[in-house]
């Protein structure tokens, strides 16, 4: 941690001497309130306003999440047009967009204030491994399709980037109390603090528990455990010199969960994480300047196939941006970025796996007319292996020669963006992105597996899985509608997946038997999938209070399997597990002392795996909502509830989900 | 019967009148309570810009009443200070021809209809940043920021007029707005 400190001090700083503390960092909140509009850095690197970015983004808001009643992240990302949730157990849930959402996805990348917090053991995020407590966020920019040229590796479904409040702009504190139904508890504290004009910090810290949903599988209660999780994040800001911002997150979780693993079977899971990320920024003669470094560190322990499993997992990230603007209309980023990944093999931890990679990124953002704004990035990523040490005897792959291997992968997003009216916007967007394979699939997961009395296999990564490719091209066009203070968008997408990737299954051997080695059953690429859509929002404001926002979203997803495969038989049958349709309604009104708000979801049919078969979910709609008070001082009282219609209902093939109710007393000042 | 004849037309007269005051170019459509927030809020953005109290002239031309009209608007928005971030800006009115013996203000505010060329040669030698609602302002120079907020918030930087008066603003600001 020292060193990190020390580099990011060392990088370029030009002290002044000047005394006004002029803000470096983006002032979200200042910058909305001049545009009422929200801002956003997530789609090209450079701030925008939310409705001039060359990609489909939407922008949940902090009252958003307020008034969504909700107690988890994943429930408040499933009513953004085109987004999926597969809600495992009442604290494990996957989030897709635009389909291909699956058990431990992943293809979204999720960030913090632009720090992964996706886990590359296997490659997934782990929502309650988050440090961030609700009241916390400024707004949550849900990124739809590939944006790789600015994230990277396995930005390929979509980016989830949430932005929390900045200790140096805004004042958070914060007080949450909340019970529930089946023993839920919670607590949430936050509070900012200010040291004169040069530092600002905020601390938030919570816990919660409750009971696990009812076991409708019937599998053993140990492996679906009553969820708990403590949260502790610190957030400061330190202005080193007049144009110099340095700016210190960390974080830190610990929860038990009933995790349900790649291959769709429920293991009971801790997680520990620990992250610590110093950002530099200097406004300099040449540009904004942003250095960063980050190390993410994730101690796990999983049973998976009644083998107890231990994950420890460390990523490092060095990146370099410089953001700056020529003349009136060009802006240009261009950064650099090194990545460290590490993680012992399990169980045993008999060798270790890692890679390196080394990336390069430009972006030009070209505003050529008033109306007319083409944006270009391109971002090249070298990934270098390796295996250091030795597997257990009898285990496939022996040889760590298998792992010299080096992935070179050029991504890119390329959008126009052209607004010939005030009132209308047409969107043109073309990109290609990488899904890398996690380090689970390269190996790091080796289980030996009694298949019979007496005769073993073993479940081995693949040390020369192909990364998935998928290139994406979308429309769209967005009108203002004033009458209703409110807009209505249309977005058409093609997306095509090359070189998919099926996980192991005991009935198909990848990996012969030999003399000295178990026969294994490994990751395979086993073929290409296709994927078209439309996707269709539309919102409106009143004032007598109400508002109203409702979405619909069609894919249809079609596999091309290579014959020597069955998609199912993966786990990467998408065309069936990917449902066809899902809608959202919400309807809202508030007078200042009380807020109501519904929200609707319809869900169609799809076929998820479970224990290796595959299981039809009937199609589905569930009900929310919150019904709040505001009380002097701040206070606010608040009963809300999930799944109202039903008391158990089966929206996934797993467990089902549960109707709960919330009562929660906030403080905030 | 001709007393009825001479009340429609004066009654006439007068609507003719009004509209002819309501309809003035712009300023039917233009907010100028919401331009003054924009503008303020767009001078937190100034490398080195005024903090806490600053004063902010409205410039507007006497004889033009659509001029005096936005004045008056804009000085009931401001009130008796308005708030913007780390800046509490009052306002002062300042006629167009007294620009160049103005004193205490940080920054002008110029209304539809002055004559932006003189009040900005003005301002350019005493170094004050210039925010108009009038595109014509900044397009021609004379303005160093325009202000527009209907239908949307559109904001426009003159980089030769800003760098005349050595007005630099933030690199996101920079890369958010209009700069010609």
């Amino acid at each position: 941690m020292n060193k990190i400190l020390l580099a990011a001090g060392v990088a370029g700083l030009a002290l002044a001497a000047a005394q006004t503390a002029s803000a470096q960092s983006i002032d979200y909140g200042s910058l909305q309130a001049l545009f009422n509009e929200p801002v956003t850095t997530s789609a090209t690197g450079s701030p925008q306003r939310s409705t001039r970015v060359p990609v489909d983004m939407d922008i949940i808001s902090a009252e958003d999440i307020e008034r969504s009643g909700a107690v988890d992240l994943p429930t408040i990302l499933s009513r953004v047009a085109g987004v999926d949730v597969l809600a495992w157990s009442a604290d494990t849930a996957d989030v897709g967009v635009r389909g291909y959402n699956q058990a431990m996805s992943a293809r979204l990348l999720v960030l913090i204030n632009g720090r992964q917090s996706y886990l590359d053991h296997y490659g997934f995020t782990n929502w309650a491994t988050l440090p961030v407590r609700l009241e916390e966020i400024r707004q949550i920019e849900v990124v739809k399709g590939p944006n790789a040229a600015l994230f990277g590796f396995n930005a390929v479904g979509g980016v989830v980037n949430i932005i929390t409040y900045n200790p140096k702009f805004d004042d958070t504190d914060f007080i949450t109390v909340r019970g529930g139904t089946e023993d839920y508890a919670e607590a949430s504290v936050g509070q900012t603090v200010k040291l004169g004009e040069q530092f600002s910090a905020r601390v938030t810290g919570g816990y919660s528990r409750q009971d696990q949903w009812r076991n409708s599988v019937g599998v053993a209660d140990r492996l679906i455990p009553n969820p708990e999780r403590a949260t502790l994040n610190v957030d400061t800001v330190t202005q080193l010199a007049d144009k110099v911002e340095l700016r210190v997150e960390g974080g830190w979780t610990h929860n038990r969960q009933a995790g349900f693993i790649s291959t769709y079977s429920y293991g009971p899971s801790k997680y520990l994480t620990e992250s610590l990320k110093a950002a530099l920024t200097w406004e300099s003669k040449a540009g904004l300047i942003q250095a960063t470094a980050y190390q993410n560190n994730l101690t796990a322990k999983s049973e998976i196939a009644s083998i107890d499993t231990r994950w420890e997992n460390k990523i490092q990230v060095f990146n370099v941006q410089d953001l700056f603007k020529v003349g009136a209309n060009h802006t240009f980023r261009v950064a650099g970025e090194y990545r460290r990944n590490e993680t012992p093999t399990t169980p045993g931890h008999t060798a270790k796996i890692k890679y390196d990679v080394l990336s390069a990124s430009g972006m030009w953002n070209w505003q050529v007319t008033e109306k007319f704004a083409l944006t270009t990035a391109i971002r090249h990523d070298k990934l270098s292996l390796e295996r250091e040490g030795d597997l257990a005897p009898g285990l496939p792959n022996q040889n760590a020669a298998l792992w010299d291997r080096t992935i070179k992968e050029t991504t890119y997003n390329v959008g126009a963006v052209f607004t010939p009216t005030d009132a209308d916007t047409f969107r043109a967007t073309y990109a290609r992105g990488v899904q890398l394979p996690t380090l689970v699939d390269l190996g790091a997961l080796q289980l030996v597996i009694p298949a019979a009395p007496g005769v073993n296999i073993a479940y081995v990564g693949n040390p020369g899985l192909e990364p998935t490719v998928v290139t994406n091209f979308g429309v769209g066009y967005d009108r203002d509608l004033p009458q209703i203070r409110g807009r209505a968008g249309i977005r058409f997408f093609v997306q095509k997946s090359e070189d998919i990737k099926g996980q192991p299954n005991s009935a198909q051997l990848d990996v012969m038997p030999t003399a000295t080695s178990l026969p294994g059953f490994s990751y395979r690429n086993i073929g290409d999938s296709k994927l078209k859509g439309v996707e269709v929002l539309a919102s409106g404001k009143y004032a007598n209070g109400m508002h109203w926002n409702a979405n619909y979203t069609y894919t249809d997803v079609e596999d091309d399997t290579l014959a020597a495969f069955d998609a199912a038989t993966r786990y990467a049958a998408y065309e069936l597990s990917t449902p066809k349709h899902r809608a959202n309604l919400n309807v809202g009104w508030t007078n200042e002392t009380w807020t109501v708000d519904g929200f609707v979801r319809y869900e169609g049919s799809k076929d998820l795996y479970y224990a290796a078969a595959v299981r039809p979910v009937d199609s589905f709609v569930s009900l929310a909502g919150r019904v709040a008070r505001e009380f002097d001082g701040g206070v606010t009282v608040a009963v809300s509830g999930q799944n109202l219609l039903s008391e158990r209902q089966q929206q996934t093939s797993g467990l089902k989900a549960e109707r709960r109710l919330f009562l929660s007393v906030a403080k905030a000042w | 019967m001709r007393r009825n004849h001479i009340n429609t037309y004066t009654s006439c007269a007068l609507l003719v009148a009004a509209t002819g005051v309501l309809a003035a170019p712009g300023a039917a459509f233009a907010d100028p309570a919401k331009d003054l927030q924009v503008a303020g809020r767009a001078l937190t953005f100034l490398e080195n810009g005024p903090t806490g109290r600053a004063t902010l002239g409205v410039v507007f031309d006497p004889s033009k009443p659509a001029s005096v009209a936005e004045k008056d608007a804009v000085m009931a928005a401001i009130g008796g200070g308005y708030s913007a971030g780390t800046v509490t800006l009052v306002g002062k009115p300042v006629e167009a021809g007294g620009v160049a013996g103005a004193s205490g203000v940080n920054a002008l505010y110029v209304t539809k209809g002055v004559n932006y060329a003189a009040v900005g040669a003005a301002a350019k030698a005493k170094k004050l940043v210039t925010i108009g609602s009038d595109p014509a302002c900044v397009g021609s120079g004379a303005c160093v920021m325009g202000v527009t907020t209907t239908p949307k918030v559109e904001i426009t930087v003159n980089r030769s007029a800003a760098a005349s008066v050595g007005a630099a603003f933030k690199a996101a600001f920079r890369m958010m707005i209009k700069e010609i």
